[in-house]
C-alpha cells in the first residue's frame, strides 16, 4: 500500500499540498506560517491565533463566530503556535465532516474553506485596526495561558530545562511568549504586525481528505490568491552544531511531591543530515519505547519510577530526558541514566534491541500515516528542513542502521544539561 | 460470525460470540495501515466488593483492579511481554477505569502474531510475592505523578464532593497505603473472578479480514479451558440522593485555581441501560453543551468577564451505577464564577431549550461523532463501554435523530437539581 501522497503546487507565492484519501470521514485543512523566533515577535506570534478566532467580518461577535462553525456539522477550528527550530510555526487547523456521510448537508468543503478564509483574511475591524475589547481580552488570557505551565509539572520541568540549557538562543524562548511583552502590545500595533505577517512569512496550506487536488485548488485560488501575490522571506535557522564545553546542574524548588528530572543532550544532528537515521535508531534504543534501555532499567530494574523516556527536537538538535522520582532517589537515578548513555558509547547495544527498536520505530512511523494531522506534519517537517524524505525512504534508512552506526552517534551526543525539580524543605541536598 | 452494515456512515461490524462466552468484533476499515485491538475485562476499580456462588464475600484493597492490571504485563518466562510485542513491532499499553480494565496494542504488521500474544498473556497469569512489591515502587510513583496533576486533581475532587459511599469516590490507583495491603493471593483471586472470557470483549479495528480474525481467536480459545462462568454478584453501598460534601477545596503549587461542579446524577437513572443510555446520554450532553457549550450565551459573558478561558468545558459521564455532569476549567476567581452559575443558571433551566439551539447543538454532534469515527481507538474504547452497558455504539446517531426538544428539556430539569449540585476547587498554595 502506498503512503501517504501530496500533491504540491502554488497559489502565487503560497504552497498548497493536497492528499486525496477516501479513508477519512473528514476533511483537514491545515495553514501554516513560519515566523523568526525572536523575543520582539514571540508574544505577538503567540496571540495571533487567539485574536483571530474571536469574529470576522461577516460574523464578528464570538458567539455568531462559534454558532457557525457549530451550523458547518460542528467544525473544528483550531490555531497554535509552536516552535520547529529556531522557527515560531503559527498554526491554523480546521477539520470538517464530509457531507456524503451525513444525510441532506451542504458542500461543506467550499464553506469550510471560505470561512478559514475569511478568519484569515477579514478579521473583525475598528478604526483599521484589530477590536480593541478582543486584543485586551485575548492579552489576558495569554497571560494565564502562560502562568499556567507550572500547573502542568512535567511540561513545565521540561520548559525549564529547555530554557536553562539553550540561555541565550532564541531557542529558549516558550512558545507562548513573554508576559513583560504584553503590556506594549495594543490593537493597532498587533494589527499593522499581522499585516506584515500575512505579506511576508512563508504560508503553506495543506488540504487531506476525499477531495480532489483541482477542488481545492480551485476553492483556495478564489480566496487566496490575492494575499498569495506577495514575495516571502526565508527564515534562517542557526545551525544544530553546538559542543558542549560544560554540563550544567539546576536545581529548582517549588511545592512538589515528585520530583521532575529532566535531562538535556546536544545531539548534534539535524533532520537533513545522513546519519538522522542514526539518531532516531539512538533515540529509541535508548528512550523511545517500553523495550528502551531507560524504561528497562529505571523503572522495571529500579523500580524508580513510573515513567522514564527520551524524545527528540529534530530541528533543533536536541534529544531530552524526563522522568518523575521519588526526590531522594536523584543521585540514583542520575546514575542509572549516565550508564545507559555510557552503554551506547561503548557499543553495548544488544541484537535484540536494534531488531526490536527497527520493528517499533517502523511501526510509529506507519501509524502517523493513519492520522491527517500527522499526515501533515510529517510532510511539513521536509518543508522546513527543505530535505525529501518520503517514508518508504526513511523506512529503508532505518532498516539498514547498524549498531556501529548507532554507537557513532552515541559519540556525537553531548550531555548538557541535568534539570531537576524538587520539594521545598528536606535536608539531602541533592547534587549532582 | 454476523455482519451489520451501517449504510449512512459506511461501516459493517462482525460479530461472533464464542462457546467459552467471549465476545469478538471486528470492525475493517480499507485503507488504514494500523490495527487496533483491545481485550477487556467488565472489572475496575469500583468493582472491590464482590462473591461468586459458592465462595466467600471479598471486600479487596482500594486499587487492586489496577494494580493487576501492572502485573499482567509480567510472564512466567521472567520477560515482561513488553519485549515480545517490539520484537513483534506493536505498540502494546493497558488502563484501569472505574468500571473496566483493557489491554491493547496497535501495529502495522504481523496482525496475527500480536493478537495471539494479547489472548495469551492476558490469559496466563504470574505473580509472585516478589513480583508484587517490586510494583509497589512503580505504582508509588505513579500515584505522586497524580498527587502533583491539579487538573486530575480538581477532576477527581468532584467525585469525592459528590458520592458519599460509592467506591468511585476512591482513586481508580489507590493510596501508597492501600496498594501495601495487596498480595499475591488476592490478585489471584480478583483475576479469577473477573477475567473468565465470559466477562470479557475483545475489540479488533484495522485493515483485516473479519473471518481470518474471528478464525485465529476462535482456535486459540478453543485450546484453553476455563470453569464454567458463574455469575459474579458485585456489591455497592447504599448511595445517598444528594451530593455529599457539596465542596470539595485543595490547595496545590499551580499558578491559576480550577473549578469544576456538577450535578450528581438522580439514584433512579443511574443504572439504564441500552438505547435508554444513550438516550439519557445523548439528551444531558446536549443541554450542558446548549447551557454551558463555547457557543452559549453563558459562556460568553462568563469569558467577557474574565471568569473563564477556553480551557472550560463541559461533560457528563454516566456508567454502572454512578452518573454526572462535569463543567469548568481554569479561572481567576473561583467563587465569583460559582456566584455566576448559580445566579444564572436557574433561569435558563427555568426557561429551557428552545428550537434553534436544540437542532445546532444536534447537528454539531452528529458531525462530531463523524469525526470520532477517523480514530481506531475511539472506536474500540467507545464501543466496548456501551457493550458492557448492553447500548451499541453505532445507534448514537439514530438515537440522536429521534430526540425531541421535549425528551431534552425534560431531561435538564430532571438532572439540574440543586441538592446533587457540588463543586471541586484546586487553589494556588503560597509557594
Amino acid at each position: 500500500m502506498e503512503y501517504a501522497q501530496f500533491d504540491s503546487r502554488m497559489i502565487g507565492n503560497i504552497r498548497v499540498h493536497v492528499c486525496t484519501s477516501e479513508k477519512f470521514k473528514t476533511t483537514t485543512l491545515m495553514a501554516f506560517f513560519q515566523q523568526e523566533l525572536a523575543p520582539e515577535m514571540v508574544t505577538k506570534t503567540a496571540l495571533l491565533p487567539s485574536v483571530l478566532q474571536r469574529g470576522t467580518a461577516s460574523v464578528p461577535t464570538t458567539i455568531s463566530f462559534k454558532r457557525k462553525l457549530d451550523d458547518l456539522f460542528g467544525a473544528v477550528l483550531y490555531g497554535d503556535v509552536f516552535k520547529r527550530g529556531e522557527r515560531h510555526i503559527m498554526q491554523f487547523a480546521m477539520e470538517i465532516a464530509n457531507e456524503q456521510y451525513l444525510k441532506e448537508a451542504p458542500k461543506l468543503l467550499a464553506e469550510g474553506i471560505q470561512f478559514l478564509s475569511e478568519v484569515l483574511l477579514k478579521p473583525v475591524l475598528e478604526k483599521k485596526a484589530f477590536k480593541a475589547a478582543y486584543v485586551e481580552a485575548e492579552k489576558k488570557n495569554l497571560k494565564q495561558k502562560i502562568e499556567s505551565l507550572k500547573d502542568d509539572k512535567i511540561r513545565y520541568a521540561s520548559f525549564r530545562m529547555i530554557e536553562a540549557m539553550c540561555k541565550g538562543e532564541p531557542f529558549a524562548l516558550f512558545n507562548h511568549g513573554r508576559i513583560e511583552d504584553l503590556a506594549k502590545i495594543d490593537a493597532e500595533n498587533l494589527y499593522t504586525y499581522y499585516q506584515d505577517v500575512l505579506s511576508t512569512c512563508p504560508i503553506d496550506f495543506y488540504c487531506v481528505g476525499n477531495v480532489t487536488v483541482d477542488e481545492v485548488m480551485e476553492l483556495l485560488e478564489k480566496q487566496f490568491g490575492g494575499v498569495a501575490k506577495a514575495a516571502r522571506k526565508t527564515i534562517q535557522v542557526a545551525p544544530v552544531h553546538h559542543p558542549v564545553s560544560e554540563e550544567r546542574v539546576v536545581i529548582e524548588r517549588m511545592n512538589v511531591k515528585q520530583g521532575k528530572l529532566n535531562i538535556g543532550c546536544r545531539t548534534q544532528t539535524s533532520v537533513q543530515d545522513e546519519d538522522y537515521p542514526a539518531l532516531l535508531m539512538f533515540n529509541g534504543i535508548l528512550g523511545g519505547f517500553p523495550h528502551s534501555k531507560l524504561f528497562r532499567n529505571v523503572r522495571e530494574k529500579a523500580s524508580l519510577a513510573y515513567y522514564c523516556s527520551s524524545r527528540l527536537e529534530s530541528h533543533k538538535g536536541l534529544l531530552v530526558i524526563q522522568s518523575g522520582i521519588e526526590i531522594s532517589n536523584y543521585e540514583q537515578a542520575v546514575n542509572i541514566i549516565r550508564e545507559q548513555l555510557e552503554n551506547l558509547r561503548q557499543g553495548k547495544i544488544e541484537e535484540q534491541e536494534l531488531k526490536q527498536t527497527k520493528a517499533t520505530l517502523s511501526n510509529q512511523l506507519r501509524s502517523q500515516m493513519d492520522r491527517s494531522y500527522e499526515m501533515i506534519f510529517y510532510h511539513y517537517q521536509s518543508v522546513l528542513s527543505g530535505m525529501q524524505r518520503p517514508l518508504e525512504e526513511l523506512l529503508e534508512q532505518i532498516n539498514q542502521v547498524r549498531i556501529e552506526e548507532v554507537q557513532k552517534m552515541a559519540e556525537k551526543v553531548q550531555l548538557d544539561t541535568i534539570y531537576f525539580l524538587r520539594n521545598r524543605g528536606g535536608n539531602e541536598d541533592a547534587k549532582s | 460470525m454476523q455482519k451489520v452494515d451501517f449504510d449512512q456512515v459506511q461501516e459493517s461490524l462482525y460479530f461472533e460470540e464464542l462457546p467459552n462466552g467471549l465476545s469478538v468484533y471486528v470492525l475493517p476499515k480499507k485503507g488504514f495501515f494500523k490495527t487496533y485491538a483491545t481485550f477487556t475485562t467488565k472489572y475496575g476499580s469500583i468493582d472491590n466488593g464482590f462473591q461468586v456462588p459458592g465462595k466467600e464475600k471479598h471486600q479487596v484493597p482500594d486499587g487492586i483492579a489496577h494494580f493487576l492490571e501492572h502485573k499482567m504485563f509480567e510472564q512466567s518466562s521472567g520477560e515482561d511481554v513488553f519485549q515480545e510485542f517490539s520484537r513483534q513491532g506493536a505498540s502494546a499499553n493497558a488502563f484501569t477505569s472505574f468500571t473496566r480494565t483493557a489491554y491493547l496494542f496497535s501495529c502495522t504488521g504481523q496482525v496475527e502474531q500480536n493478537l495471539t500474544t494479547l489472548l495469551d498473556f492476558v490469559q496466563s497469569p504470574y505473580f509472585t510475592e516478589q513480583n508484587v512489591e517490586k510494583e509497589k515502587g512503580i505504582i508509588g510513583q505513579e500515584i505522586r505523578m497524580y498527587d502533583d496533576n491539579p487538573d486530575w486533581r480538581v477532576y477527581f475532587g468532584l467525585f469525592e464532593a459528590m458520592y458519599q459511599q460509592h467506591p468511585v469516590r476512591i482513586d481508580i490507583a489507590g493510596t501508597t497505603e492501600s496498594i501495601a495491603e495487596i498480595t499475591r493471593d488476592l490478585l489471584y483471586t480478583c483475576y479469577e473472578t473477573f477475567y473468565h472470557p465470559g466477562n470479557m470483549v475483545l475489540f479488533v479495528v484495522g485493515p483485516v479480514d473479519p473471518a481470518q480474525i474471528i478464525n485465529l481467536v476462535r482456535e486459540n480459545q478453543a485450546g484453553k479451558s476455563f470453569p464454567v462462568q458463574t455469575e459474579i454478584k458485585r456489591f455497592f453501598p447504599d448511595e445517598p440522593e444528594q451530593a455529599g460534601d457539596k465542596l470539595k477545596e485543595i490547595e496545590v503549587s499551580v499558578g491559576i485555581s480550577k473549578c469544576m461542579f456538577g450535578f450528581k446524577e438522580t439514584k433512579n437513572r443511574v443504572h439504564v441501560t441500552g438505547d435508554e443510555l444513550l438516550k439519557q446520554e445523548m439528551a444531558t450532553q446536549i443541554v450542558l453543551d446548549a447551557l454551558l457549550g463555547s457557543s452559549s450565551e453563558l459562556y460568553q459573558s462568563l469569558y467577557d468577564d474574565g471568569l473563564i478561558d477556553d480551557s472550560f468545558g463541559v461533560s457528563y459521564t454516566l456508567d454502572r451505577g454512578f452518573g454526572l455532569s462535569m463543567m469548568g476549567g481554569d479561572t481567576e476567581d473561583p467563587d465569583r464564577l460559582l456566584e455566576r452559575i448559580k445566579q444564572e443558571l436557574p433561569r435558563l433551566i427555568e426557561r429551557g431549550l428552545d428550537p434553534d439551539t436544540f437542532e445546532r447543538i444536534r447537528k454539531k454532534k452528529i458531525g462530531a461523532n463523524l469525526r470520532y469515527l477517523n480514530s481506531p481507538e475511539w472506536i474500540a474504547n467507545q464501543f466496548t463501554g456501551y457493550r458492557f452497558n448492553d447500548a451499541d455504539l453505532f445507534n448514537l446517531v439514530p438515537v440522536l435523530e429521534s430526540l425531541s426538544l421535549d425528551d431534552v428539556n425534560r431531561r435538564m430539569r430532571e438532572h439540574m437539581r440543586w441538592e446533587r449540585f457540588a463543586v471541586s476547587i484546586v487553589r494556588p498554595a503560597k509557594d
